[in-house]
């Protein structure tokens, strides 16, 4: 029978909670996917959307049924500001690909999964994870994350002054775009130009220090050039 | 408010800037949620046990005779109402069953509901779906879905076995004689109540899969 094992981090929901609730506050959406589980991307969307506690705001929240290539589902939807929401096993390329993307598209990203082996640091900006093989406490397990990250993201509202983002601490030095490498996604290609989509909008750069990208690959952008491509 | 208190309530005036003690509030606030989840998934699958036993017997023998499973539920139960179905025809481990929700197709949902009334939307499915060796179970937080009651009339004047989860005090759905086995989660709290059923529900068809599962000579 399955006992419910899983072992996880109560400061990495709460911190999740915090960076969901400045997002809506700001006026973000979030996209909720998962191809191996729809049922629960259906679940948090609701939850979100329409709350089960009376009073409670609605929150802009949407599950998005896979139609073809995830990315190719959420490019067009997604805004910069937005929070991209993946429920999904460690070795799931396709997640792996979208929440990369997420960081280019400028979006918050969320990585909900369980199993012994957990995704590699940094593959999402929060990753919720359950420690367990067992794919039903698995499943109770997400229920349960879920619908604690939405009581949460609803504690912060209750402290307006928080739902800022906290300033950038630059101290003393001069940031330029030289001391930059932003993650961006190849829109068009021009020669030896590029139109890229970035968090804070479109840029044209130059992608001549690289070899020729296509439509939909990821680059650094340092100083207006391209100076790698990100291999998937 | 005078503003010699203001400093006692920072957030109220939006003052506040240092996150650390919120996060460390709401880090100690996951935690106590969380066990008290727990706690109550292990306390309603013991309570009903039993009814979760005669539940999954009578199911299996629905199966066995070529019944399906139709389950059906408003918002999060009806996502929880897709996961089920989900399970029961890809198990994990077990043998696939022929299971459906009554939730997932829009124009059906959007049809019935425009046109003949939101509380037909799963009666009217049962309708033209159902036949007497099939099941239906039900989720919902309350109990006491127009919709639901309406279906379970239905599903018993055909034949149907009929199960369904419920939770608070289990509504209507814990006392209607149209609803043969009811799970109730016992809690206020409808996240709690849906954490609790989910641990049920899956209690239920590990029964089902035990009691279909052929008897060792």
């Amino acid at each position: 029978m399955p006992t419910p094992t899983e072992v996880f981090a109560t400061q990495d929901l709460a911190r999740a909670s915090l960076a969901l609730a400045r997002r809506f506050a700001a006026g973000g959406t979030m996209w909720c996917a998962s191809s191996a589980w729809p049922h629960h991307a259906h679940h948090v969307a609701v939850e979100f959307v329409h709350p089960v506690i009376v009073g409670k705001r609605a929150l802009a929240a949407v599950a998005v049924v896979p139609d073809g290539e995830l990315a190719a589902d959420l490019r067009g939807a997604v805004q910069s500001g937005d929070i991209l929401l993946v429920l999904a096993d460690a070795d799931d390329a396709e997640a792996v690909d979208v929440l990369r993307r997420g960081t280019a598209w400028g979006t918050e990203t969320v990585w909900l999964g369980a199993g012994t082996r957990r995704p590699p640091a940094g593959a999402a900006d929060h990753v919720l994870w359950l420690d367990t093989d067992d794919p039903l406490a698995a499943s109770e397990g997400f229920v349960r994350l879920y619908h604690l990250l939405w009581e949460l993201t609803h504690v912060v509202f209750e402290h307006p002054g928080l739902l800022k983002p906290e300033p950038e601490c630059t101290d003393e030095v001069c940031i330029t775009c030289s001391d930059e490498g932003r993650l961006a996604e190849v829109v068009s290609v021009d020669g030896d130009e590029a139109v890229v989509r970035t968090p804070d909008g479109s840029e044209r750069i130059d992608v001549s220090l690289i070899d020729a990208p296509g439509p939909g690959d990821l680059v650094l952008v340092h100083a207006g050039f391209a100076i790698t491509s990100e291999v998937a | 408010m005078s503003e010699s208190t203001d400093f006692l309530y920072p957030f109220i005036e939006g003052d506040e800037t240092d996150a650390g003690s919120l996060l460390a509030d709401l880090a100690t606030s996951a935690e106590a949620k969380w066990q008290t989840s727990l706690r109550l998934c292990d306390e309603t699958v013991d309570r009903y046990e039993s009814v979760l036993r005669t539940a999954a017997a009578a199911m299996a023998e629905r199966f066995a005779a070529g019944g399906r499973l139709f389950v059906f539920g408003n918002g999060g139960s009806a996502t929880d109402a897709e996961g089920v179905a989900r399970l029961y025809t890809h198990p994990p481990s077990g043998r696939p069953l022929p299971a459906r929700s009554l939730v997932s197709d829009l124009a059906v949902i959007t049809a019935l509901s425009n046109d003949v009334g939101f509380d037909k939307v799963f009666s009217r499915q049962l309708i033209a779906h159902s036949r007497p060796n099939d099941i239906a179970m039900a989720f919902s937080t309350s109990g006491n879905s127009d919709n639901l009651m309406v279906a379970y009339a239905e599903a018993a004047k055909r034949g149907l076995l009929t199960v369904g989860l419920a939770g608070i005090d289990g509504g209507r759905m814990a006392v209607d004689p149209d609803v043969t086995h009811c799970i109730v989660a016992h809690s206020q709290s409808v996240h709690r109540v849906q954490e609790a059923q989910s641990a049920a529900t899956h209690r239920l068809w590990a029964y089902v899969q035990e009691a279909l599962a052929p008897v060792a000579v």
